[in-house]
């Protein structure tokens, strides 16, 4: 390190204070005059040029120290988040870890998509099902008589002459009506429903309690060809009448038919819905 | 004091700085700090042992962390990194430990 070498014994002021501690030391070790010089671990004077040195080096020191703090705060700052410093074996468990909990969330995920779906997919029956109910009861309010109804159809005028018309020719007019696909028929107040009768009176007809007398007037709502043909087809029910009960039968198509009785809506006593 | 005063501020400018290391640099720097702190204890030893060069802690430091460096980095591109960064924290704990222990025994006479 030092590249004056001196011979042990000369040492002046100038030269201990160029020479190491240890090279003093070994300086001390080697005189022979057997006396110990005094090491002074400051010599009593500088020159400038020395204390320049002195401070040179010194802040040489320092800087190395900062690096050396610097270096050691950055490294501590970035291991706090990294992966760097860990072993394989962590590593691979780390990795096993996080592909469990993605397998984990992503089975969770497929869970959820499916209650997703089959919610969504319940929200769209339950709006199909409303919406058939609506419809269903629409058209089971018609059937059943609970609403008016409008439509295309027909209207039948039966004028009795002198002979009643039972309850029976009444009753198979209905029928025919019905089987012509009639939807909606009314026999003059009294709507016509599943569960209407015709019965005979001594004079006049009895139609689900109310009294009717000619003339007679049926309407029905539905395809008005049909329904003409069903009444006057030859040998059918209108002929009959007319025939049979010497009545005037006149069948008349028209696009509004319109059908205001309606039928109170019945209690049901033991029918109860299936589920 | 040149040296408490230095690693003062330098753990002031990282605390505040925040620097991004570069990636190559990554794998470096705590070997780096490791044989930076041996230099930094083996020249407080030969403080006390009265020993103490400032030529020779600049050069020893300088040495250390650049051989930590060149093994780490010759380990790395044998395939042996981790191993031979192992080693040279091994070492260089056991110099630490070396270091401090002769510190303990300046301290307090033992």
């Amino acid at each position: 390190m030092e590249e004056r070498k001196t011979a042990p014994g000369s040492l002046d002021s100038q030269q201990q204070e160029s020479l190491k501690a240890n090279q003093g030391e070994r300086a001390n070790d080697d005189t022979s005059t057997g006396t110990f010089p005094v090491v002074r671990r400051k010599p009593p004077h500088k020159t400038s040029h020395q204390l320049k040195v002195k401070a040179l080096t010194a802040l040489l020191v320092g800087l190395l120290c900062a690096l050396l703090g610097f270096g050691y705060v950055v490294q501590v700052r970035n291991t706090k988040s990294s992966y760097e410093g860990l072993s394989e074996e962590e590593l691979v468990r780390i990795l096993d870890e996080t592909s469990t909990q993605v397998d984990k969330l992503e089975e969770r995920k497929s869970q959820l998509n499916q209650q997703l779906s089959s919610i969504k997919s319940s929200a769209d029956k339950q709006q199909e099902a409303a919406r058939i109910a609506k419809q269903n009861s629409e058209s089971s309010d018609i059937l059943a008589g609970h609403i008016p109804a409008v439509g295309k159809g027909i209207i039948v005028h039966i004028d009795e002459d002198d002979d009643r018309i039972d309850a029976a020719t009444m009753f198979t007019l209905i029928e025919e009506l019905r089987n012509a696909g009639s939807e909606v028929i009314s026999l003059n107040e009294v709507r016509v429903v599943t569960s209407t009768y015709v019965k005979d009176l001594k004079q006049g007809l009895e139609c689900d309690g109310q009294k009717l007398s000619s003339p007679y007037e049926i309407r029905a709502i539905g395809d008005p060809e049909a329904l003409q043909n069903a009444v006057q087809i030859a040998g059918g029910v209108g002929s009959r009448i007319k025939v049979q009960f010497h009545a005037t039968v006149s069948v008349e198509q028209a696009n509004d038919v319109r059908i205001d009785q309606i039928r109170k809506p019945q209690h049901y006593q033991y029918a109860q819905t299936v589920e | 004091m040149a040296a408490i005063l230095g690693l003062i501020i330098g753990v002031i400018a990282g605390l505040f700085l925040q620097p991004d290391i570069p990636v190559a640099l990554q794998p470096y720097l705590p070997i780096m700090v490791v044989a930076a702190l041996d230099a930094l204890l083996g020249a407080a030893r030969s403080y006390f042992e009265r020993s103490f060069s400032d030529r020779v802690f600049v050069v020893s430091f300088f040495s250390n962390v650049i051989t930590a460096t060149l093994l780490v980095f010759l380990g790395n591109q044998l395939g042996v990194g981790s191993q031979l960064s192992t080693a040279v924290i091994v070492v260089l704990g056991i110099r630490i430990f070396s270091n401090v222990s002769a510190l303990r025994r300046f301290i307090f006479k033992g």
